[in-house]
């Protein structure tokens, strides 16, 4: 729960070195400066920062997976810890590339699209070791449905923060300058790779609020609590992050209401993940099929 | 196997970001230090002649007011301007537009570069001059006077783009741009107001108009020349330019206008 807390911070303070253009505020790498903590001033704060703060996140990182490996008594778990370790360390790397590459589109979507990654993989160790997860069996009801909407929900906001990350580092998040319309019409002329992308980013948005809203109501119709919350907790933050979407442009993209919509992106896909998790720990798939919490037992 | 809904659902996850997230523009290479400049004789270019040009720069348009740098995130820079500092992008005074590059766009000959090094100085937070001009080929030197630190990141286009630190007083730096290219914006990460522009030319005749918008192109052999004026805020879609004739030890009128 530390790590996954830990790694949504640092995503929003990702956010913050782009939103504030401090990428390369800090020119070499792994050193800073040729310094291990250089002066923290202008773009230097973002930058740097967010370089402690993900050390912090591979430390803990690597403390986690450890402790799995000592304490706990399930392969899969085990495994899922050292991938945790394995994509951290390759994010720093990722992270290190594209400070000495001057940000090449490329690496920089891939440091984006890689962090959401890490996030989902610490919400899935979080969940495989908590108390739901090993004292809950599965109950006989039909999961597939909200279990279906659930994943279809998570692939839909993976692949609209991949669209988003594209519109950010290609520097078109003002490429369609209104809102809720785009250049005073519905649909805008395409003129620019930047418009096409922004406005994929808008229909995307609009896709992912459709996922959600059917997430809820397959949540609603599963009749289970814990699915109703998550459910739920995705629906209020899909709004949010529209709501944050539109100030971004309105505002001429300011730091603040630009980075929150970075964090609460990645706050939504781990609501999705969250859910699609629970909707398959805690429904059976088929009425009937071998319960997970007994296989379990049956590997201890 | 009780992980096995967690691990195909990370495995497809995991999959969806090598697909989709792996990127198939090729990666920029590693920043590297240009060719060094060529040799050349100091002072004016070997083919000076006795002509020259000489004239105002005129601004139409409403010049957006002065805006007030935010020195709080660097204590040391807040410092050095106890009064503030004032950015204006477009300095006009009495009409005429100062930072303007005045220069012989077409028709000169011979492109001797400079051995002397232009100096970009970092100086209270602030660059020094604001349209640094130099011959493709001739040295750049990169200064950092301010007891702070400073990254020195130009973006151009046709040249190879660096970024650089300079986290101590008096540290200097060499570079250089090998392609003509009008117009590489540089700035500072770490103190984003700090902004200038560098012009690469193709021959060393060129002028930059003081505070006045006045300007003189000296050493021009006799010739017909196209003589471009080109503002780094208003950009190169708004430069203005005209045809002129210089005659040896004649100094050409040419006055021109750019608008907002």
């Amino acid at each position: 729960m530390l790590t996954a807390g830990a790694t949504l911070f640092l995503i929003f303070a990702g956010g913050l070195v782009t939103s504030t253009g401090s990428g390369l505020a800090v020119p070499d790498w792994p050193l800073s400066y040729g310094m291990l903590m250089p002066p923290m001033v202008g773009g230097i704060f973002f930058e740097h920062g967010h370089r402690l703060i993900a050390a912090t996140v591979g430390f803990l990182t690597l403390v986690l997976a450890l402790w799995t490996a000592r304490t706990e008594r399930r392969a899969g778990v085990r495994r899922l810890a050292w991938s945790a370790l394995g994509v951290v360390i390759a994010q720093g790397v990722l992270g290190g590339l594209t400070v000495l590459f001057l940000l090449p589109t490329s690496v920089s979507v891939s440091h984006a699209c890689l962090a959401q990654t890490f996030f989902c993989l610490t919400i899935a160790l979080a969940y495989a070791t908590s108390r739901e997860w090993l004292a809950v069996a599965p109950l006989e009801i039909d999961g597939a449905g909200v279990s279906n909407a659930a994943t279809f929900a998570t692939g839909v906001v993976f692949v609209q923060l991949l669209l988003g990350a594209l519109m950010r580092h290609l520097h078109a998040g003002l490429a369609i300058p209104d809102f809720p319309l785009a250049f005073g019409r519905l649909v805008p002329h395409f003129e620019s790779p930047g418009v096409v992308i922004h406005f994929s980013h808008r229909v995307g948005a609009v896709v992912v609020l459709l996922a959600v809203v059917r997430l809820v109501l397959s949540a609603l119709r599963s009749g289970l609590r814990p699915l109703r919350r998550t459910a739920t907790a995705a629906l209020v933050l899909v709004l949010l992050q529209v709501g944050l979407g539109a100030s971004t442009v309105l505002s001429v993209r300011a730091v603040l209401p630009t980075t929150l919509h970075v964090a609460t992106g990645a706050a939504l896909l781990g609501a999705c993940f969250f859910a699609m998790l629970r909707a398959r720990r805690l429904l059976s798939p088929v009425p009937g099929a071998p319960e997970p919490a007994a296989m379990v037992r049956a590997a201890a | 196997m009780v992980i096995n809904p967690i691990a195909r659902v990370l495995a497809g996850t995991l999959t969806l970001v090598l697909a989709a997230c792996g990127g198939s523009q090729p990666t920029a290479p590693p920043p590297t230090q240009a060719p060094a400049a060529p040799a050349a004789a100091p002072g004016a270019p070997a083919s000076a002649g006795s002509g020259s040009v000489t004239g105002k720069i005129s601004f139409e348009g409403s010049a957006p007011a002065a805006e007030k740098v935010k020195l709080s995130a660097d204590p040391k820079c807040a410092a050095m301007h106890k009064e503030g500092l004032e950015r204006q992008a477009i300095k006009v005074t009495d009409g005429g537009l100062a930072d303007v590059l005045v220069y012989v766009k077409s028709g000169a000959q011979g492109t001797e570069v400079p051995a002397e090094p232009a100096l970009l100085d970092q100086k209270g937070c602030d660059y020094s001059p604001h349209m640094l001009v130099l011959v493709a080929g001739q040295k750049l030197k990169i200064r950092n006077s301010d007891d702070t630190l400073h990254n020195i990141h130009p973006r151009p286009k046709d040249n190879q783009e660096f970024n650089i630190g300079q986290p101590r007083q008096g540290m200097e730096s060499e570079k250089s741009f090998d392609k003509p290219e009008i117009l590489i914006p540089v700035g500072c990460d770490v103190h984003p107001w700090m902004r200038a522009y560098i012009a690469v030319l193709s021959n060393p005749y060129f002028s930059v108009t003081g505070e006045d918008g006045n300007f003189t192109i000296k050493g021009l052999p006799p010739g017909e020349y196209e003589i471009e004026a080109v503002h780094g805020k208003l950009g190169k879609d708004k430069a203005a330019a005209a045809r002129i004739t210089v005659k040896a030890g004649e100094a050409a009128k040419l006055d021109l206008t750019l608008r907002g």
